[in-house]
């Protein structure tokens, strides 16, 4: 009789923990779907935007985007005409806006300087000898 | 909004799958004296699982694999929590797991925007300041608690979740750079800085020192973010320089602690098991008792002993559960905590705060666990939204809240203003 409550014992305690971890994996296989979604929601609020230079292109995936010299900008322009933190991208209700946080020599946009300036499609931006381009990505499938 | 139903159904199978599996475990197993409270158990939990599930669809969320695990393990710890000491529904810690719900979701709603968030900071530090003066003015002679007739508050806990918010608008502004006399500076890291030192010097002079480890282990996190900000690159002079002085500090602040804080340093628990070896020589024994499969439900000798359902609950469940499933509610836990690496959030403000909660969930994890097991000094600090307790299981739900906001966050402007050259049709090039 012992023998038989042990092996019950043993029996339903596993099958307890077997069902506790086939739910924590479907949930982790769950949220892995959900990335995509996010993703795909992401896409929505930043127009799949990107500012292209000629020799590199920068996908615009947070929305705080850092523009300047430093190491630990997002978008670094190893440059002297261009400030360690030179300006700052920001996306709100899917509008792109472009902020100067200070820099020496300014942002020109399509030739007019600005210090903050919500940004449109093909948009040419001058940060110092730097030249960058606000445009639609051409690969929607970069992350 | 997004939801795919078909997941979201299995989601919920699942859920329901588990929680009923352990509720036959409670009605084959369990100590119970009438199967009516195993019933009672059953519709309570299953009747909760049901009821979130639809609240859940109201919040016009596009995640949710969060709100499942964290219905997931609450459900599991009313279990855990209605065994000890026999199978009856613990109403009050049921409760409390409703207002760990509501609190989720408010933590979700206040923070899905971290723009207007960002607005209301000087409303953080207002709160914080308001929670200080309570500590010093209503709880009595150097005590962390306040009690309203049955009901005992403890503020410091509600502290936490506007510590890693305080700590995530630092991060958020550190481009904002001021000069001051040859030297630019963001006021915010100043802000920072003495609300951490407040906020030490109070827990010194509570003699509580148990969640000082926590609020170090988050303001560190907020720390390294910063530093690493905006791209976590990290520096190497700086963290080995930023490591070397908390080294220091730790070295010094262990030489000078308090005379119960060296005791416990260097209690030794099997030779002092009437006094400060007590609790944790009963947990180490409960737990080689239990062994890997548990006494069964309510089956445990632990819930005779002080603090059982919430400083030494790792043990209990252990002892009751076996330690493979106290394990495994533990990794559930950190997978909940982890999902913010599978979705990594979109901005610099929620990935700071996300982080600043997994400090939050694994200091305390560590803390009670492993001061349980006599591998540090017993602190006596909490289990999030395992062990009992009302402020802890609130702050715990609101910290979950704002992981999940993390994941379904809002991108708008808060104050609504309107862009007089907003894009109206695409430039040529």
């Amino acid at each position: 009789m012992e023998f038989f409550n042990d092996t019950s014992n043993l029996f339903l305690c596993a099958v307890s923990a077997a069902a506790l971890d086939l739910c924590v994996l479907v949930l982790i296989l769950i949220a892995y779907n959900e990335k995509k979604h996010a993703q795909q929601h992401w896409n929505m609020i930043s127009g799949c935007m990107e500012l292209s230079a000629p020799d590199a292109s920068y996908p615009l995936n947070c929305d705080e985007i850092l523009i300047g010299r430093h190491a630990s900008a997002d978008i670094r322009l190893p440059d002297l005409s261009v400030s360690r933190y030179h300006a700052i991208l920001t996306v709100s209700d899917g509008i792109w806006t472009i902020t100067d946080i200070g820099s020496k020599s300014g942002i020109f946009v399509n030739g007019t300087l600005v210090t903050e300036r919500v940004l449109m499609e093909n948009d040419v931006i001058n940060l110092g000898n730097k030249r960058l381009v606000f445009r639609r990505r051409r690969n929607n499938n970069v992350h | 909004m997004y939801i795919n139903v078909f997941l979201y159904t299995i989601s919920c199978i699942f859920v329901l799958l588990s929680h009923s599996a352990m509720l036959l475990n409670v009605y084959f197993n369990g100590s119970s004296e009438s199967t009516a409270n195993v019933i009672i158990l059953a519709v309570a939990v299953l009747g909760l699982d049901f009821a979130y599930f639809i609240i859940m669809l109201m919040f016009k969320q596009r995640t949710y694999a969060i709100d499942f695990l964290l219905i997931l393990i609450l459900n599991m710890s009313v279990i855990f929590q209605s065994c000890f000491g026999g199978v009856h529904l613990s109403v009050k810690h049921y409760i409390t797991c409703i207002v760990s719900l509501v609190a989720c979701k408010l933590g979700y709603m206040i923070c899905k925007n971290h723009k207007w968030l960002q607005m209301q900071k000087k409303y953080i530090y207002l709160a914080i300041g308001i929670l200080i003066l309570a500590i010093l003015t209503l709880t009595g002679s150097r005590s962390m608690w306040i009690n309203i007739g049955s009901i005992s508050i403890q503020p410091s806990e509600f502290i936490k979740p506007l510590f890693v918010l305080a700590c995530a608008t630092s991060v958020a502004e550190q481009q904002k750079k001021h000069k001051f006399l040859w030297f630019y500076v963001v006021y915010e890291n100043f802000a920072l800085y003495g609300l951490t030192a407040v906020i030490c010097l109070l827990q010194w002079w509570c003699s509580d020192l148990g969640s000082l480890p926590t609020f170090v282990g988050i303001f560190i996190c907020g720390f390294f973010l910063r530093i690493c900000y905006p791209k976590a690159k990290f520096s190497k002079k700086t963290l080995i320089s930023a490591g070397v002085i908390l080294l220091i500090v730790a070295l010094i602040a262990l030489r000078f602690a308090p005379d119960y804080v060296q005791e416990r340093l260097h209690a030794d628990i099997w030779n002092d098991k009437t006094g400060n070896g007590y609790q944790q020589s009963h947990a180490l024994i409960a737990i080689a008792d239990g062994g890997w499969f548990g006494k069964g439900p309510g089956n445990g000798s632990l819930c005779n002993i002080f603090a059982h359902e919430n400083d030494i609950v790792f043990a209990t469940i252990s002892e009751e559960w076996g330690l493979l499933f106290a394990l495994m509610v533990i990794l559930a836990i950190l997978i909940m905590i982890a999902v913010p690496l599978i979705n990594p959030p979109r901005s610099y403000y929620h990935s700071t705060m996300s982080a600043g909660v997994c400090a939050y969930f694994i200091m305390q994890m560590t803390l009670n666990i492993f001061g349980s097991c006599n591998m540090i000094p017993f602190t006596g600090v909490t289990i999030p939204l395992i062990s009992a307790g009302g402020s802890s299981m609130a702050t715990s739900g609101f910290m979950v809240g704002m992981l999940i906001a993390a994941q379904s966050p809002e991108f708008k402007n808060p104050d609504g203003r309107q862009y007089r050259n907003a894009p109206v049709r695409r430039r040529t090039a």
